[in-house]
């Protein structure tokens, strides 16, 4: 047995179990771990509870492909590129019909549960949230869960008086405690040291919050390397327990410095998952019918896949136009 | 003149093309931001008019966006606050939990711009779903930093489309609270300083005009009207969902052509969001 972390998508997705508490990194169309979870739909993986802040296409297909029971999340979508339709067609059938419960954060409580989680604390305390319905009790969609299901709170939030100063009222939020985090990254080192750009969001609090990180990267590079610029890494190796080498492993979203998002990628999925029988068959074609990340990107096609490269120095593509219904084929 | 980068023209659109009511309702949004404020901004429309604002009149006013980007200065706007156009050029890269953690909750965000689905005469706002939240006719995408920033921010503006529809006596659910809202314990309506709360909504501008509040009663009053757009104040009461107070109201001072042209030129040439 070698000490390796380096395995492929599919030997690193066996590691999830179904039923877990599952982490998805990036921000809404940047950086998701794209590649990891077409390949836990590929495996049937059933029963995640799914936490994002916030979640962009990843949530929507795992939502969709009917691998979810539960989202804990601050915003489910794709920007300005159109509406996540299976997220909304599930929810507006309720859980009764579907048994998946949604329940809805914002993006300051989502990074302090996340925080706490990372801290090993039971909770953290926050000035938000006060005077909107996320805390009308009535109004709790996981109350019934609530006791039930350990990967639940048993109350989604509590209230203290603050003991040490003015005595106001101060809102408590549970920590999140992923079983497992998936991070897509630009670079990370063959041990697991993993360098981030153009922003790390959350990832960096749920890979200390997790007890399984893997990530993929658009490459591996060696360790000795990053050493060179410590203060460029993002996360240290001895949190990281599996890594996947993954070019394009986030598409169709965004990787600073690598590429920029798909849009035509965005204008066949959202044609697609108006209707739940285009969804059903979009993933067929692009996700059940395919063995793998290589096969996946081989249907995409290298003119495509190069017309998505980011300038290195603006972080982007400036050629992308980003309005669907003016969009020209690639030539 | 504060251009930073001036950017090709993409979409080819005259100069002299009349102004549409998405611009107006963006360059009456920019005006409201001004320099030295420390400015969050969602995204969407409030992107777009804190970017035209940063380019017109409002060089020094930062602008933080809640995934990543802090006092940015796009050279191409940002279709998202996580996207690599806001990122490009800032001086620091910070998280959530600073951004929202820190710099919100420690009170040093001046204006919160938002934008949502509906919005009622307190100026709560929705951007979760239509119906009952349990079982909605239609959900959206939810919060994202909008709830946070309603209730931390010094104050907050609001962007949004005027119609029947999205201006409303109350909205089906509140996911930004605005000047009367929900008190957990009882389920009822409370003024926000009743929970201990700072900030409030300050103006909604649509695409008819500038809204404002009444310091007593809190309720939503037109307080400028697009009549450069041929917007009456009788259209106005049509196109709100509860009676609004329309005396005193004037017309709003019209665009000016470097304003219409650095939107259409530099902030949105694509017309990703003024879609031309």
């Amino acid at each position: 047995m070698s000490d390796s972390k380096l395995m492929s998508a599919r030997e690193a997705v066996n590691l999830i179990e179904d039923g877990c508490r599952l982490f998805t990194g990036g921000w809404t169309v940047v950086r998701k771990p794209m590649g990891l979870v077409y390949e836990l739909i590929r495996q049937g993986k059933k029963n995640l509870s799914l936490i994002s802040n916030p979640g962009g296409p990843e949530i929507d297909l795992l939502v969709g492909a009917g691998c979810v029971s539960l989202t804990e999340s601050n915003y489910i979508g794709h920007e300005v590129f159109g509406h996540p339709y299976s997220f909304r067609r599930k929810v507006e059938e309720g859980p009764e019909r579907t048994g998946y419960h949604h329940d809805d954060w914002t993006v300051q409580t989502g990074a302090l549960r996340l925080l706490a989680g990372a801290m090993g604390l039971p909770f953290m305390p926050t000035l938000s949230l006060k005077g909107s319905d996320l805390i009308n009790p009535d109004l709790d969609p996981m109350r019934e869960l609530r006791g039930k299901d350990p990967r639940l709170p048993k109350q989604k939030v509590a209230f203290i008086k603050d003991p040490f100063w003015e005595g106001e009222e101060v809102t408590l939020v549970p920590a999140l405690r992923p079983d497992v985090c998936l991070i897509h990254a630009q670079e990370v080192g063959e041990q697991g040291t993993v360098r981030l750009k153009g922003g790390a969001f959350l990832d960096y609090y749920a890979a200390m919050a997790a007890k399984l990180t893997i990530v993929s990267a658009e490459r591996i590079v060696p360790e000795d390397s990053l050493r060179d610029l410590p203060q460029a890494n993002t996360i240290p190796a001895q949190v990281v327990h599996a890594i996947v080498e993954m070019p394009y492993g986030a598409h169709p979203t965004a990787v600073w410095g690598f590429y920029d998002n798909d849009p035509w990628w965005f204008k066949d999925y959202l044609t697609a998952s108006k209707e739940e029988e285009g969804f059903g068959a979009w993933l067929k074609e692009w996700v059940l019918d395919l063995q793998n990340h290589d096969e996946y990107l081989a249907k995409i096609g290298l003119k495509r896949l190069m017309s998505l490269r980011a300038d290195p120095v603006l972080g982007y593509n400036p050629k992308i136009r980003r309005r669907l219904d003016k969009l020209q084929e690639v030539n | 003149m504060g251009l930073i980068n001036p950017a090709p023209v993409v979409g080819g659109n005259a100069e002299k093309a009349p102004c549409s009511s998405l611009e107006r309702m963006v360059v009456a949004a920019s005006r409201l931001l001004q320099n030295g404020q420390m400015v969050l901004v969602g995204t969407g429309l409030p992107l777009v008019g804190a970017t035209l604002a940063k380019h017109v009149h409002a060089p020094k006013m930062t602008v933080v966006m809640e995934a990543v980007a802090f006092d940015s200065k796009p050279f191409a706007l940002p279709f998202c606050v996580a996207d690599a156009r806001g990122v490009y050029r800032t001086p620091w890269m910070p998280t959530a939990v600073e951004v929202m953690g820190q710099f919100l909750q420690n009170r040093r965000i001046d204006v919160g711009f938002l934008g949502g689905a509906q919005v009622d005469k307190y100026g709560n706002l929705n951007s979760t779903c239509m119906g009952s939240y349990l079982h909605p006719e239609k959900r959206f995408e939810g919060s994202g930093g909008a709830c946070d920033i309603a209730v931390l921010s010094g104050k907050t503006i609001i962007i949004m489309v005027h119609e029947k529809r999205r201006f409303v006596e109350q909205v089906d659910y509140i996911t930004s609270p605005g000047w009367k809202c929900r008190d957990h314990r009882t389920g009822r309506l409370v003024d926000r300083r009743e929970l201990g709360m700072w900030g409030g909504p300050s103006a909604v501008v649509s695409t008819m005009g500038v809204m404002k509040f009444d310091p007593e009663s809190h309720e939503m009053y037109v307080d400028e009207y697009f009549a450069d757009l041929g917007v009456t104040l009788g259209a106005m009461k049509e196109n709100t969902g509860f009676d609004i107070r329309i005396d005193g109201a004037r017309p709003a001072p019209p665009p000016k052509a470097e304003e219409l042209e650095v939107l259409r030129t530099v902030v949105d040439p694509e017309g990703i969001f003024m879609k031309y």
